[in-house]
């Protein structure tokens, strides 16, 4: 009996996640800026559904809590399989699946945005200089020195974490923030030092970065019939996996929690026996690896960086995803990443308003979800310690 | 016969002054290993100053204090800490977003072993550690009030206050401190709320024989029943030491508080 339940449970994970996935690819498809405006008026229906219908949505997110590591597999596998789904449906599918590694290359900086700014406070205005930092090495080392990708990407996310280093040292003796402001300069700086160093390009960038070339596996290849955009793909996924799993693991540790006291009370947290200024220093330059290794993917994937790439506007997307998505929680800024950049892909009419519809994105959920759509829920560290703890400690 | 007992704690000429304000002048105080001793004084007579002076918040302009014959002058907070001392506040300094749980558990930081590597490599390290403090943390709720241990995974916000006060008792001790103190512990609460409190003191000293507690009160039934020692301040100096009724009978003190007419006349 409980055997056949558990069985049911996997069945209606697996359809949920199946109707979801094909929703989001029919989404892709359409054209037609009318039925974008009905799929989005669509969502916020089922927005005020899922407030009406509390118990059975409560339920519904009660099952994929329970099942969390199955419900992630049965995605991931839909995400392996997506690249030979598209072409059949979408129309532009090429396109699409760049503006998906986008998505996945947003997703990773905004978790390494939000482990500073979501589990520490830290407010970092520079993401994008630090993205770029990443790039920038990735493509001068390929460029000038011919190393190849598996070591111009972490070299990437090193050079990022050591510029974080080098920042956050002579701020220690400020509070506050202090911090955000000195990003913010750093951030305008930096855009402006590469628009005039002539070594690295200027204005002009750098051109022609080799594309990624992993044991003699040229990623400009295609799979049958698949663009050569579908090896990036992967890589951002495989890239983007152990990215989510290292920080869903640091969430649920002595580091998630310790960084959460500093977040919410730093005298509380000093009160505990905590070393606050290593423990930030190492929450900055630890989430400025992943923003490094996320720009040197780009650098190697477009072939082309050039200083507008890496703006403050790009640093305000990514604040944007990780406030709009909730403050420490991973699912959250997954959700908002695509919700920031997939979506107005959509809306093409009204680019040229982006920044004002992130505008109004955020004051609405400000106003709606005050702590994002979905705010951190409680650390669980492990089944074990649930399952000990429902029990009433025996 | 207190002579007898070990000192764990004393400070020598503890000076702690903000511009020309001496919120601290001439502090010599020792404190016995496993007492229980009460500081009063009325508002702004520098007991709290006293506390974060003596945990590392504030940094004394002249004097030192030592603990268990070390100096630890100077010292950062988190090191005091780890050497032993664990403290309340006077305004609860919980982080009301996090679960009960969470808001004890970091507590053990100081005794805990686990970093970076073990948090995302060896999980099996940690799980074991968090799962040795979350059996500790359990034993210490279910002394104070065991319908918390159901609520573990709530966020504390939705605790009353007296609740909240213990699971910061709760943290304090969960690391088994030498020294714990405690920052008006009733502020803000209702008579039977302090009456509960005071019954919560004995069951720290009860569940940990050998902790030294000191604790500041404005409230003078919990420092008449839980104290064995009293430490009287006035404008940041020591105007009365002893046993309770010492104290309370001192005239100086009995000024302080009610001021000179009422304690001549």
């Amino acid at each position: 009996m409980k055997k056949e339940s558990k069985f049911l449970d996997y069945i209606k994970i697996i359809l949920v996640e199946i109707v979801a996935f094909f929703l989001f690819l029919f989404f892709l498809k359409i054209e037609s800026i009318w039925i974008v405006i009905a799929a989005i008026l669509l969502a916020i229906l089922i927005y005020f559904l899922s407030k009406i219908y509390k118990e059975k949505f409560r339920a519904l997110i009660e099952l994929f809590s329970r099942y969390q590591n199955f419900a992630i597999g049965v995605l991931f596998i839909l995400l392996i399989i997506y690249p030979f789904i598209s072409p059949l449906i979408i129309t532009h599918s090429t396109y699409w699946m760049l503006i998906l590694i986008q998505t996945g290359i947003y997703i990773m900086i905004a978790l390494g945005l939000n482990f500073q700014l979501g589990s520490t406070g830290m407010m970092n205005l520079a993401t994008a200089a630090f993205y770029g930092i990443g790039a920038y090495t990735a493509g001068l080392l390929a460029l000038k020195l011919g190393w190849t990708a598996l070591l111009t990407i972490p070299l990437g996310g090193l050079a990022a974490a050591f510029a974080g280093l080098l920042l956050v040292i002579p701020i220690y003796r400020t509070k506050g923030h202090y911090l955000a402001l000195v990003t913010l300069a750093f951030g305008f700086m930096l855009v402006l030092a590469a628009d005039n160093i002539e070594i690295i390009g200027g204005p002009q960038g750098l051109k022609n970065i080799p594309p990624v070339n992993i044991f003699g596996y040229n990623f400009l290849t295609e799979i049958g019939s698949l663009h050569f955009y579908t090896n990036y793909y992967y890589l951002v996924l495989a890239i983007l996996g152990i990215t989510i799993f290292i920080f869903a693991r640091l969430f649920n540790s002595w580091i998630g929690l310790t960084s959460a006291y500093i977040r919410d009370d730093e005298p509380a947290a000093k009160g505990c026996g905590i070393n606050i200024n290593l423990r930030k220093l190492l929450v900055f330059v630890f989430g400025n690896f992943f923003m490094g290794v996320a720009g040197a993917i780009y650098a190697h994937m477009i072939g082309f960086i050039s200083p507008p790439n890496f703006q403050f506007a790009q640093s305000l997307l990514i604040v944007a995803i990780v406030i709009i998505g909730g403050m420490d929680n991973i699912l959250g800024v997954i959700v908002a990443a695509i919700l920031l950049v997939v979506f107005p892909e959509k809306l093409r009419v009204v680019t040229e308003y982006r920044i004002f519809l992130y505008g109004i994105l955020l004051v609405v959920t400000l106003i709606l979800r005050p702590r994002g759509i979905l705010p951190f829920g409680p650390r669980k560290y492990d089944s074990s310690i649930l399952k000990f703890a429902r029990k009433g400690g025996s | 016969m207190a002579e007898e007992k070990k000192v764990i704690f004393y400070t020598e000429d503890i000076e702690m002054r903000f511009g020309g304000l001496y919120a601290l002048k001439n502090i010599n105080i020792k404190i016995y290993e496993n007492e229980i001793l009460g500081m009063i004084g009325p508002n702004g007579s520098g007991k709290t100053t006293f506390f974060n002076v003596i945990t590392g918040f504030y940094k004394p302009t002249k004097g030192r204090f030592y603990f268990m014959g070390e100096d630890l002058t100077g010292k950062e907070p988190y090191e005091i800490t780890r050497k032993g001392i664990s403290r309340t506040y006077q305004i609860s300094r919980l982080c009301l977003d996090l679960t009960i749980l969470d808001n004890i558990l970091i507590g053990t930081y100081p005794v805990q072993k686990s970093g970076y590597s073990d948090a995302i490599f060896n999980r099996k390290k940690l799980i074991k550690e968090v799962k040795k403090h979350t059996e500790r943390a359990v034993h210490l709720l279910n002394i104070f009030n065991p319908d918390l241990i159901e609520k573990l995974f709530v966020p504390v916000r939705s605790l009353p206050h007296i609740d909240r006060r213990r699971v910061e008792i709760c943290r304090a001790m969960i690391a088994e401190p030498k020294l714990i103190l405690l920052d008006e512990p009733s502020a803000g609460m209702n008579a039977d709320e302090t009456k509960e409190l005071m019954d919560d003191i004995e069951k720290v000293r009860k569940e940990m024989e050998n902790v030294t507690i000191m604790i500041i009160e404005h409230d003078m039934k919990v420092i008449s029943s839980v104290s064995e020692r009293v430490i009287a301040l006035n404008f940041g100096q020591v105007i009365a030491e002893g046993t309770y009724e010492e104290v309370s009978h001192n005239k100086e003190v009995i000024e302080a508080y009610l001021g000179k007419e009422v304690a001549n006349g």
